[in-house]
């Protein structure tokens, strides 16, 4: 078909159309809400990060967004169509792929029946390209499926009909990691052609390495939206390093140093400490010492992300 | 069109086929049991001595002939009891079960609507109510010929054919239970005591100055010891039987299309 290649991908929706809107969304289950005053807007091709601890109301969010639970206030629309009218709903379902976490299928059929009866219903035009790729055993019955083979049945399944949005709960959970890479590499491929991905993650390594945002979720609040690199970029680094002797009580104290830790080793002195602030200035520090060993990271963002949703939970 | 029915139909046919071959075992061992009642065995004394409401549950006035005894041990007992409660408790798992286990959520996320997932899967157990009737009649055909006592062909189409609204509103009972509860165990206990109770319900009143209020089950509607032994065929109990179903089913779509999965 014309356009599909990875140099050429096909235009999803108008650019100025966002792919998902979501507007002051709430869900509440009597006095508890689990969802509150969500606003989160996603653009045409973006692959987004919705990150939050369990319970923050990320699955809450995703199934309210298909249609599988209504909202008590506020709206939910996928590629303008408002999810919670279903002839809207269905419109829009044509074009979008749904793996929940856990997906579940009928035990009794194999694999193959249960494509079968999705491409009849939504189409398969990518099914055995996808097939290909994550092998589920097709001509085995479900309820001989180790969890990762559900996973990818669940992904074949997500993408086999080339939907415009594909959302995505917690899709590595249960993989290995040589699946869980496979995955992140099909995702970057799948951002390529265009597609537009949510997913709700607490796994952060992944989410830096694929996603462009990244919107944290908290108690059913959205605390933050940021760009994933944005994010790195203030989480700075952490430097471990060992000098000889013992430095003085001021030594590395610069701007930008903090959470440092020092101890003595030896004849050495090793400290650890995160740095967000001029690299060219810590260097110059170093020329000071007799510098034994040196390691530069970059923070991980789970330490990023417990100062969102780490205080109050301790 | 009707992929999602034609899917449920065919992961039922194992299921269809085990339950034609368990109760055209049972008409066969009833069969075999009858010349002994019809050779030494005084009917007239025995439905004498049983209480008028036992008389009407399992419609033992016509006991002593042939047509009368499977009425009885058959229709009454197999078919308005046991299938029905069956029927009712496998549609009640119908779509309590895919929400329970959380299959209900990859389904929804395909472009049907709530309406149409419903619908499909109750039409899902009609081929396998066909199938049924279709087995046991012809069975039951042979079976009775075989011990010199033979029923007209006829006659066991026609109870046949009119079981067929009977048993679709019991599985629209279950269905209703099934769109409501969020588990199966629960849809199917409710569904089952409802088929069940609705039939000692019916007997109950239909001995009473309230017979009238038995209208409301379904047994009202199906009366095998009428069709087989009076050839009477009551097409409007069959035809109020169709509409129950059909407004059961309407009412489980639409309660399915508003609530949360």
């Amino acid at each position: 078909m014309a356009g599909r290649d990875n140099l050429h991908p096909r235009v999803r929706c108008p650019p100025s159309m966002a792919a998902i809107e979501i507007d002051r969304l709430t869900k509440r289950y009597g006095d508890l809400a689990a969802v509150s005053d969500l606003t989160l807007s996603i653009e045409s091709g973006e692959v987004f990060g919705y990150l939050g601890p369990n319970g923050a109301g990320k699955t809450t969010t995703i199934r309210i967004l298909l249609g599988l639970q209504s909202p008590t206030t506020g709206t939910a629309s996928v590629l303008g169509h408002d999810m919670t009218v279903e002839s809207q709903r269905l419109d829009a379902l044509e074009r979008v792929g749904y793996l929940p976490s856990n997906p579940r299928f009928d035990e009794q059929s194999t694999g193959r029946e249960v494509l079968d009866l999705h491409e009849s219903i939504k189409g398969g035009e990518r099914r055995d390209e996808l097939l290909d790729l994550f092998t589920p055993p097709v001509e085995r019955e479900i309820r001989e499926y180790s969890t990762g083979n559900v996973q990818k049945l669940g992904l074949v399944q997500a993408f086999m009909h080339d939907p415009d949005v594909v959302v995505m709960d917690e899709p590595t959970s249960g993989l290995d990691p040589l699946l869980q890479e496979r995955f992140n590499e099909f995702v970057r491929d799948e951002r390529e052609r265009g597609t537009t991905m949510l997913f709700s993650s607490h796994v952060l390594s992944e989410v830096r390495r694929v996603c462009d945002r990244v919107g944290v979720l908290r108690e059913g609040e959205l605390v933050t939206v940021e760009d994933v690199h944005d994010l790195l970029d203030r989480s700075g680094k952490h430097i471990r390093l060992r000098v000889a002797g013992d430095p003085p009580e001021n030594a590395f104290d610069l701007d930008g140093v903090s959470d440092v830790s020092r101890w003595r080793d030896g004849g050495e002195t090793a400290f650890s400490f995160t740095f967000t602030g001029d690299v060219n200035d810590l260097v110059a520090e170093f020329e000071a010492y007799d510098l034994r060993e040196l390691d530069v990271e970059e923070a991980p963002l789970e330490d990023v992300f417990l100062t969102f949703y780490g205080e109050s939970d301790a | 069109m009707l992929e999602l029915a034609r899917y449920g139909a065919r992961k039922r046919v194992r299921g269809a086929l085990a339950l034609s071959v368990g109760l055209s075992a049972f008409s066969v061992l009833y069969a075999a049991f009858y010349p002994s009642i019809a050779t030494g065995f005084d009917v007239a004394e025995y439905v004498d001595a049983l209480p008028p409401v036992f008389v009407e549950a399992f419609g033992l006035r016509a006991f002593g002939t042939i047509e009368g005894f499977l009425a009885t041990e058959l229709y009454h007992f197999a078919w308005i009891i046991l299938l029905g409660v069956y029927l009712a408790y496998s549609a009640a798992g119908l779509v309590a079960g895919d929400v329970e286990s959380e299959r209900m959520d990859i389904l929804l996320a395909l472009p049907v609507s709530r309406g149409r997932v419903v619908t499909e899967k109750y039409l899902a157990v009609v081929p396998e109510i066909l199938l049924v009737n279709a087995v046991v009649a012809a069975v039951t055909w042979l079976a009775t010929h075989a011990i010199g006592y033979p029923v007209a062909a006829t006659d066991l189409i026609a109870v046949h054919l009119l079981s067929i609204p009977y048993l679709l509103t019991c599985a629209a009972i279950g269905l209703a239970f099934s769109v409501a509860a969020s588990r199966a165990s629960v849809a199917q206990r409710g569904a089952m005591a409802t088929v069940f109770g609705l039939f000692l319900f019916e007997t109950v009143v239909s001995a009473t100055d309230y017979a009238w209020l038995g209208a409301v089950a379904p047994m009202r509607y199906f009366d095998p010891t009428a069709i087989l032994t009076e050839n009477t065929y009551d097409f409007l109990a069959a035809a109020i039987l169709l509409a129950a179903t059909v407004v059961l089913v309407a009412a489980s779509a639409q309660y399915f299309r508003r609530r949360d999965v």
